[in-house]
């Protein structure tokens, strides 16, 4: 109940939710100035890796053109007009300027899975290649002391400066102790503490590392936590969603090297560009909802005819991400346009509260009461009930006790 | 009237009138709510989906019932201090006369009428009690039902006007952190209130009924005349 104050608290303290999309010029103008001399102080230091983004690009594949509508769209992504386009094209190219460490915790390496296996070079994938990844367990060839001397190497030459990635959740409770990391076996808390120390901003990316996610689940044996219940004093970015949208971690990393600061986040510290909106009001399928047209089960005439899933258990309704406007894989697609229902990936406790693909009302969770689990409903009719047998039992004992005009002692 | 017999009145027009209206809407807003938590009729399929709007319906039903609920409420909630009729809160006050009658009311209800030691002329405070549970879960609803209204409000905008989404952000946000912390826990309780209305509106009629029967006085009249009837020797 404690957390549940402190959360009240925050949430009054922190700004409304509402997602700004216009600020007006001067807002704008100011900004732009503030972003070229950001820019130019960047250019004017020395690339941290040798990658050029231009020839790789074009040894992708990728021409101009290409790239430049990638610009349009990542600059409305982050609710920028057009006229920070150049910005945006600039800042992409400068990103082997910005040092990012990655730490792998608790959790399945589906970020950084989305990260490097789409089906073709895509254009943030290129972005992200040339972001000076200094450290990244999966990813990097030495191991044990080599690593984590690269590791300290790194936390050294660029303190203060870097960007720490996190992906998986922290054990706090009982599995404190037997998860850790690393030749010296540091326990996984220390271990993200100790790297948090000297970065410029910590980005929580995917359901595991924001919330808690999967491993967060009931009955939680390890007693996972997100990065924010555990770093306090260091700005925290959330990017939820299992895994996060490589376009959103994009975006954000854009957006610290464009301005130097993190972007506006919402009261759960998750970007507003990329969940300031509901997956419901931009989904394809809406109108179906309203029509009350819905997939009543698995290969039914309804889910040929692209019918609304909320039977089916979409979570659309209560979740936040712009997955209904970006989608995965430059555009491809997204699960409810493959015909199965959202499971509110990117909102905290998914597993438990949203994951169950059923409506609400039929799912099987927790009662008030504790213990059993049972469906809202169920655990409804079971109070109806209750009540209306207490309410039977007094009816026939007062029936059978007759009535009493006058009351007082019988 | 019979002999013997006193007129009292206990409801005002106004008082009977937002009684019924409050009725028909909850009786409304459950069989929409229950439509939007799982929707349990289908639509026919042969209709293009532009001549149903059914969900859509449902909702407008829902809402609109909801807020003559809410204002209806408000009203109410004005009456509890500023009635020329009487004054609900202070039956409210936990005095101790007002303690004793709860119990003496609640122990007539128990005892099946066999001790019978208030004055059933005028509200008690066992009753006054019991509509103030009524009115906490109708503000519960109304908060935790706005606060699932606002997410749709995302662009800060709305028909009236920039500030009405932020006064439900400032007004609501807080049942999410109450209710468990995700926008699903204010579903969850907002559909378990529901049941808690129901069940406090089957208790609520069968005392009625009940104390029709028992007292003898007539108070299922109340709501529609206006009044019941008291033994004289009583006043």
């Amino acid at each position: 109940m404690s957390d549940r104050m402190e959360g009240v608290k925050k949430l009054f303290e922190s700004k409304s939710a509402r997602v700004e999309t216009n600020r007006g010029d001067a807002y704008y103008s100011r900004l732009f100035e503030q972003c070229q001399a950001r820019l130019g102080e960047l250019r004017a230091q020395e690339p941290l890796n040798r990658l050029d983004f231009s020839e790789l690009l074009a040894e992708q594949g990728t021409d101009r053109r290409d790239f430049m509508k990638w610009v349009s769209a990542t600059t409305a992504m982050l609710m920028l007009p057009p006229m920070f386009a150049p910005l945006v094209a600039e800042a992409a190219e400068l990103m082997n300027r910005a040092p990012v460490i990655w730490l792998e915790l608790q959790d399945c390496a589906g970020n950084s899975e989305a990260l490097l296996r789409s089906d073709g070079p895509k254009i943030e994938e290129i972005v992200l290649d040339i972001i000076s990844l200094e450290f990244h367990e999966t990813l990097m060839a030495p191991s044990g002391h080599q690593a984590e001397k690269q590791l300290e190497d790194a936390m050294e030459h660029f303190k203060g400066k870097y960007l720490l990635f996190v992906e998986g959740s922290i054990p706090v409770g009982a599995g404190k102790d037997w998860c850790t990391i690393g030749a010296s076996g540091e326990n996984f808390v220390d271990h993200l503490t100790r790297v948090a120390e000297g970065a410029a901003a910590v980005v929580a990316v995917g359901a595991c590392a924001t919330f808690g996610g999967i491993p967060a689940a009931a009955p939680n044996p390890t007693g996972a936590v997100g990065v924010m219940d555990v770093i306090k004093g260091k700005p925290v970015i959330n990017i939820p969603a299992c895994p996060a949208n490589p376009a959103n971690m994009v975006g954000v990393v854009l957006h610290y090297i464009l301005t130097g600061q993190i972007p506006e986040l919402d009261s759960l510290l998750r970007p507003k560009f990329a969940f300031g909106y509901r997956i419901h009001d931009n989904c394809e399928r809406r109108a179906h909802f309203d029509a009350g047209e819905y997939v009543e089960e698995w290969g039914d005439a309804g889910a040929k005819n692209n019918f609304c899933l909320y039977k089916m258990g979409c979570k659309g309704p209560m979740t936040f991400n712009n997955c209904s406007i970006v989608r995965y894989n430059e555009g491809v697609n997204w699960p409810i346009g493959v015909g199965r229902g959202c499971i509110g990936c990117s909102e905290p406790d998914f597993w438990d509260k949203y994951a169950y693909e059923r409506p609400m009302a039929d799912a099987k969770i927790k009662a008030p009461t504790g213990g059993v689990e049972k469906s809202v409903d169920e655990f409804g009719l079971g109070l109806l009930t209750a009540a209306g047998i207490g309410i039977a039992i007094h009816a026939a004992a007062s029936a059978i006790a007759g009535k009493k005009e006058d009351g007082g002692e019988a | 009237m019979n002999s013997g017999h006193k007129q009292v009145k206990r409801m005002t027009a106004f008082m009977r009138i937002n009684h019924w209206v409050v009725a028909i809407c909850m009786v409304a807003a459950v069989l929409t709510g229950l439509y939007i938590g799982h929707p349990y009729y289908q639509t026919l399929m042969a209709d293009g989906a532009v001549d149903k709007y059914v969900m859509a319906w449902n909702r407008w039903i829902h809402f609109m019932s909801a807020i003559i609920f809410d204002v209806s409420s408000i009203v109410v909630f004005y009456l509890y201090f500023f009635s020329r009729f009487e004054k609900p809160y202070k039956k409210l006050i936990p005095s101790l006369k007002n303690i004793k009658e709860f119990f003496n009311v609640f122990v007539n209800l128990v005892t099946l009428n066999r001790v019978k030691k208030f004055d059933s002329s005028h509200a008690d405070s066992f009753n006054a009690v019991f509509f103030f549970i009524f009115h906490l879960l109708l503000v519960w609803m109304l908060l935790s039902g706005l606060q699932m209204y606002v997410h749709g409000l995302a662009s800060g905008i709305s028909a009236i006007g920039a500030w009405w989404p932020a006064l439900l952000h400032l007004a609501t946000d807080w049942t999410v952190t109450v209710t468990g912390g995700s926008l699903m826990d204010v579903r969850i309780w907002h559909h378990y209130s529901m049941y808690a209305i129901i069940v406090w509106t089957m208790f609520h009629i069968y005392y009625q009924v009940w104390r029709t029967i028992f007292w003898k006085e007539g108070d299922i009249a109340i709501v529609i005349g206006g009044s019941k009837f008291v033994k004289e020797d009583k006043q």
